[in-house]
């Protein structure tokens, strides 16, 4: 009987045996569809190398988050984006920039005659709008770098002309943009209000300077009041004249002398004080007027912004729908705008400012989400409400900082203040392999794969990987 | 036919060809069971560590695998049994942050359970019902991952693999036997165990997951005696 319950154990034994190796082993690696190639539309935040010659080449730079693949000072600083990211994991080769070149200052190096690449569908430029064709950066903005800033509409119609006018319907097509549109509205505004301000505060504090220098003048007069009357009258026709500051007191001083009993003001000793005070007063004036006015200016053209965005959106999602998905593309991946006043730039503005900038990015999204809702083609990333939890939430990304630049900025360490120039060699000290942002606006190489993550999800989700 | 069907096999020949004289389920019996076993996860699972997308959940699907049991009546009401089986694979699947990515790996899983219960009524009754007590220990191997998984943990990165750490749970038990004859009888149980388990990541992210798994089983047994101890 013995043996019996020894077989009986050794048999148990042997089922629990049964299983073999116990390895863990990576799977499958094979993604769901099988995609042909990885066409991308957009602006810098998907741009592998557009502006990766000249001067920016000779500064290891080219795309615009940490360049260079970095991986000996820290794993995560791999120098590629979320797209490139994307195709590795889809079995694609490395995207490669459609086109290249720069049309800026030749004396810095940055005109390069623009090339485009044969089997390179990275389309996405640095500073491209979706249809306005002068973005950040682009020589009509006064820029001395050039970029292309190819907007989204003709990057579109540049694919659709060396295809022959449609997808060939196995592409994996990305498409990101609108920050520009973002950017360059709020620059413009910013400027125009800055403008706005300036104008009001020298006008209110030509009013008060005047009437501060009236007042004193005239108490000294056997009638202050009807000198202040005949003061100011004089005053106003100088400066009704177009008159200098200087001229308008010379006469306001003229005029004072002469009111009976107040010959004692012509005394360079007397009236002088008075002019000091007076300038002072001035200065206080517009130098309170000035902001409020353009605080008022920005507020009063903030919906007409906010509408362009809403355009801007519209005019994105029917790109998608009309001359991607009407032309064949069967996958489409379109990024939502991030939460732009998060970012180091973002958190530099007054709080109406940021507030501003919700309110466009929430129209932008608003009006993508509208033009592509109930197509089966796309998929929309929601990149605002991840790149919103980062900044709010950033422990459980494994983000260290969300609110500085690892690059270090300065003239000296990185010409061009931007990310396009930053790499190994300009970071700030420190450990910032774990940085949100490596310049203003832009992500790290470790940002990229956070967005390449939370984009596979949605892809891994619809299917598509 | 399998190696692990063909291990069955020879296992219930074993029990067959035991001494099988008029065995009621009196003390000294051996009770062995074959049958089938549904273990059903009801998982709770933690979020994986950073750096990831606050929320991600797993969540494990149900597998159903042949099970043996063989229980030993100390008394005529107390015994001990061993419950044993091939590996379950269970597919793993994303939940919480990313539900709806589907199945995300597989892993096989051991549970060997040892109980000692308690079997209600007099050894001949028709129908008797017990309850048990006792412990797991689930062994896990062959954990997979999947271009999937790579994508949610690393895109773009070498592919992602995983380990489950090995842990002891406790077991309840509550099940009945139904008589056919002297030697065949019907078996049921459902078993809840309590056990919680340490996913690392070959990221290095780990995620805390609670199993706590109900299986049930139908089983044909047969009393035979002869093997005392």
């Amino acid at each position: 009987m013995r043996h019996t319950k020894l077989a009986i154990a050794a048999m148990a034994l042997a089922v629990l045996a049964g299983c073999g190796g116990s390895s863990p082993e990576a799977g499958d690696q094979t993604v769901r569809v099988k995609f042909s190639s990885q066409v991308s539309f957009g602006d810098s935040l998907s741009d592998v190398g557009t502006y990766n010659v000249g001067t920016v080449a000779a500064l290891k730079g080219g795309k615009f988050t940490i360049n260079g693949d970095n991986t000996a000072i820290n794993a995560t600083l791999t120098g590629r984006n979320w797209t490139e990211l994307v195709a590795a994991q889809l079995g694609l080769p490395a995207p490669c920039a459609a086109m290249t070149g720069l049309e800026g200052d030749a004396s810095k190096g940055f005109s390069v005659a623009r090339v485009n690449h044969a089997g390179c569908y990275g389309y996405a430029q640095g500073g491209a709008r979706v249809t306005n064709p002068v973005g950040p950066g682009n020589a009509a903005t006064g820029s001395a770098l050039g970029a292309l800033t190819v907007p989204v509409v003709t990057q579109v119609a540049n694919h659709l002309a060396i295809s022959g006018g449609k997808f060939k319907g196995d592409e994996i097509v990305f498409v990101m943009a609108g920050g520009n549109d973002v950017l360059f509205q709020l620059s413009k505004l910013s400027a125009d209000a800055a403008a706005a301000g300036t104008a009001a505060g020298i006008k209110a504090g030509g009013e008060a300077y005047i009437a501060s220098l009236v007042s004193q003048l005239a108490a000294g007069a056997t009638d202050p009041a009807d000198a202040a009357k005949n003061i100011l009258a004089a005053a106003t026709a100088a400066a009704a004249r177009g008159a200098s500051q200087a001229v308008i007191t010379q006469e306001t001083i003229g005029a004072a002398a002469v009111q009976p009993g107040n010959g004692a003001v012509s005394s360079q000793a007397v009236y002088s004080p008075m002019v000091a005070t007076a300038t002072a007063a001035g200065n206080a004036a517009g130098a309170a007027a000035g902001p409020v006015a353009g605080a008022a200016y920005a507020k009063a053209q903030g919906p007409v912004l906010v509408e362009a965005l809403k355009t801007a959106g519209t005019e994105l999602a029917t790109l998608v729908k009309t001359q991607i998905i009407a032309k064949g593309a069967n996958y489409v991946t379109v990024n939502n705008l991030p939460d732009v006043a998060t970012t180091p730039s973002g958190r530099s503005q007054s709080a109406e400012t940021r507030a501003l900038i919700n309110a466009m990015i929430s129209a932008f999204n608003g009006a993508l989400s509208a033009g592509l809702a109930g197509e089966s083609k796309a998929v929309i990333v929601d990149v605002f409400w991840v790149s919103n939890d980062q900044a709010t939430n950033p422990a459980p990304y494994g983000l260290t900082n969300v609110t500085e630049p690892a690059c270090d900025l300065t003239a000296a360490k990185n010409p061009l203040g931007t990310a396009l120039t930053c790499n190994g060699g300009n970071l700030k000290t420190g450990d910032v392999s774990h940085y949100s942002f490596a310049d203003e606006v832009h992500p790290t190489p470790y940002n990229n794969l956070l967005l390449a993550r939370y984009v596979s999800r949605s892809l891994v989700t619809k299917g598509w990987l | 036919m399998t190696k692990t069907s063909l291990k069955l096999l020879v296992l219930a020949a074993a029990m067959s060809v035991a001494t099988a004289a008029s065995a009621q389920q009196t003390a000294g019996t051996w009770l062995g069971t074959l049958g089938m076993n549904k273990i059903t996860p009801k998982v709770d699972s933690g979020d994986v560590s950073a750096p990831a997308l606050p929320g991600t959940k797993a969540d494990v699907e149900s597998d159903t695998k042949p099970r043996f049991a063989i229980a030993y009546m100390l008394t005529d009401n107390w015994s001990a049994e061993l419950d044993l089986g091939v590996p379950y694979k269970h597919d793993l699947i994303g939940a919480g942050s990313i539900e709806g990515t589907g199945k995300l790996g597989d892993a096989m899983v051991l549970p060997p359970t040892a109980f000692i219960q308690y079997r209600f009524f007099p050894a001949n009754a028709t129908f008797r019902p017990y309850v048990g007590l006792g412990v797991t220990y689930a062994m896990f191997i062959k954990e997979r991952g999947s271009a999937q998984l790579t994508s949610i943990l690393n895109t773009g990165g070498p592919g992602a693999t995983y380990k489950l750490d090995d842990k002891a749970g406790v077991s309840a038990q509550i099940g009945a036997t139904w008589r056919i004859d002297d030697n065949w009888f019907l078996d049921a149980t459902v078993i809840k165990t309590k056990l919680k388990t340490k996913v690392h990541f070959s990221t290095g992210q780990t995620q805390d997951v609670r199993l706590d798994p109900v299986a049930a089983s139908i089983s044909i047994g047969y009393n035979f005696k002869g093997l005392s101890f």
